[in-house]
């Protein structure tokens, strides 16, 4: 069973500050790295026990060259690296039996998660599809979709899990932590999440049959409302996007890559709005 | 008679080096050189109301967009301040006015014998094509105009980006404020000559104006940009509608060159992250 897994850090156990997660960080980063690869090894491992024996690991963290290929098994394949054109799905048209989202976390503005953003926390105010405030789960979710890959598992802090559960009820959801606002969290130790992450990964498994792709419906309506006006100035410029606010753009289409494609370079463009003037 | 002016530093007499340019970092001489690029922009207001010219709108658009000293150019003009506009150095140049200058322009980039030449974003963008016209920033700013029913009435620079421009549209006067030796040479007339013949300049591209015409890119325009690195080609590839046309290289085609012009500052704004 070839399995997909998207990594990121925040939803790491343990994990209530930007430092821990900041690569430029030379104190706690190298410490989370290690506890964020160790997840990602218990989730292989889990599956491993229910199946699954091909792996492609794609680092979706800041930079996305995070994790540490000796904590890893030596079969997996890994995509490391940023900038790349579908970021935190990217490697998804290979397609797989199913796809393990780890160290996620909740989108931005949601209350009581840990570091929550979508995406770009200085750029991004919210993202809507179809009407449904989106987390990075879920964007990323529907591209993995367009090519019939299932989202099985999600681990993070309980707000996290809570909201990917309910748009996605066919997953199984790992809690490692319980956020107590946005930069506090009572957190399992790392060992214990690991353990907790490896059950997860084979129930998941075991309860893939019941699982879905996860799709939007045709057309497809992306709203973007951006942190400052000069963003959406910006993101105005794109084709086909339409400034509907202050601060809102709008983007059409009835296929979700283009859709995606349109708000990757929406939320790029968005900071080179950030640079002086 | 409303006359729009766009107004670039690059091609004012005697400039020759950046530092003479560069409002991001001013250099003494960029405060001088700042003087001299609004006395050329008086002098063809100047020029411009003796052949009968009335209301005036001049949209700084050189760097930051904010150089001109309104302390030398007459109290009742408007004056377009700051970057980040939507149409950038043809900004609001709507069919209210009735024609145009382009004042201090510069060779496009890749020009030989043109100082300081580049094309919006020299780190970014390394040619711009469209329809297969090689295009300096007049030709594409010119395009917007011709489209808004403005034509370009003169243009002032040093010789190759006169040439340039009359070569695509020989209805526009040119005044030659100096000769490119090079790409950071000049040989220059004195800032009061040059101001003499761009006020000489004008009055006659007003007074000729009935022979202008309109410079207008025929539909479907195909916009072809080459990247100066190929990790920008990988962002602005991103773009909605952008098709990946070479390793350094995207097209874009559509109707209206509003939208080609937007996506054409999208692509440097963009660019200019990777």
């Amino acid at each position: 069973m070839k399995i997909y897994v998207s990594a990121d850090m925040e939803g790491t156990a343990g994990v209530c500050a930007w430092p821990q997660v900041d690569p430029s960080n030379t104190h706690e980063y190298p410490v989370y790295r290690r506890y964020m690869t160790r997840e990602v090894r218990a989730a292989i491992d889990g599956a491993r026990s229910a199946g699954g024996n091909e792996f492609l690991v794609n680092d979706s963290h800041w930079d996305m060259r995070n994790l540490l290929w000796d904590e890893l098994p030596e079969d997996v394949r890994m995509i490391s690296g940023a900038r790349k054109p579908l970021s935190m799905a990217q490697g998804a048209e290979q397609r797989f039996d199913a796809a393990f989202f780890t160290g996620y976390h909740a989108r931005i503005g949601e209350a009581g998660a840990v570091l929550a953003h979508t995406y770009s926390d200085a750029t991004l105010y919210d993202v809507r599809v179809n009407g449904t405030p989106c987390t990075e789960a879920l964007l990323n979710a529907a591209i993995l979709g367009l090519y019939g890959t299932p989202v099985v598992l999600v681990t993070g802090d309980r707000a996290t899990i809570d909201s990917v559960t309910a748009a996605l009820p066919w997953a199984v959801g790992v809690a490692v932590k319980d956020a107590i606002g946005y930069f506090a969290a009572n957190s399992l130790t790392p060992v214990a999440a690991c353990a907790a992450i490896h059950d997860g990964a084979r129930e998941a498994l075991a309860a893939l049959p019941r699982a879905k792709p996860f799709t939007f419906a045709p057309p497809i309506e992306l709203v973007i409302e951006t942190a400052k006006t000069e963003q959406a100035d910006f993101m105005e410029l794109l084709p086909r996007v339409e400034r509907i606010g202050g601060r809102a753009v709008r983007f059409r289409d009835d296929d979700y890559l283009t859709v995606f494609r349109a708000f990757l370079a929406a939320m790029r463009i968005g900071g080179a709005a950030n640079l002086p003037a | 008679m409303k006359l729009y002016c766009s107004t670039d530093m690059e091609g004012v007499a005697g400039v020759s080096g950046w530092q003479q340019v560069d409002a991001r970092t001013p250099h003494p001489e960029y405060e001088r050189y700042r003087r001299y690029y609004t006395q050329e922009v008086a002098a063809a207001i100047e020029g411009a109301r003796r052949a009968g010219a009335g209301d005036v709108l001049v949209n700084d658009s050189h760097g930051p967009m904010r150089n001109l000293l309104f302390n030398e150019l007459p109290a009742d003009i408007r004056v377009i301040f700051g970057n980040r506009k939507p149409y950038s150095m043809v900004q609001d140049a709507d069919a209210t006015c009735d024609g145009a200058f382009f004042i201090g322009y510069h060779g496009a980039i890749g020009d030989q014998n043109a100082v300081l030449c580049h094309t919006y974003t020299p780190s970014v963008i390394y040619e711009l094509r469209l329809n297969g016209i090689v295009c300096s920033e007049a030709t594409i700013n010119a395009a917007l105009l011709g489209a808004q029913g403005v034509p370009l009435l003169m243009v002032t620079g040093d010789r190759t980006t006169v040439e340039g421009v009359q070569a695509q549209m020989p209805w526009v006067h040119g005044v030659i404020v100096k000769e490119s030796i090079g790409s950071l040479c000049t040989d220059s007339l004195s800032p009061v000559a040059a101001q003499r013949a761009i006020a000489d300049g004008a009055a006659y591209a007003v007074a000729n104006r009935s022979a202008a015409k309109l410079f207008q890119i025929p539909a479907p325009v195909e916009m072809r940009v080459t990247l100066a690195k190929t990790e920008q080609a990988d962002y602005v590839a991103m773009i909605p509608d952008f098709e990946r046309s070479g390793p350094r290289e995207v097209r874009f085609v559509h109707d209206d060159i509003h939208t080609v012009f937007k996506a054409f500052v999208a692509t440097f704004r963009l660019g200019a992250l990777a």
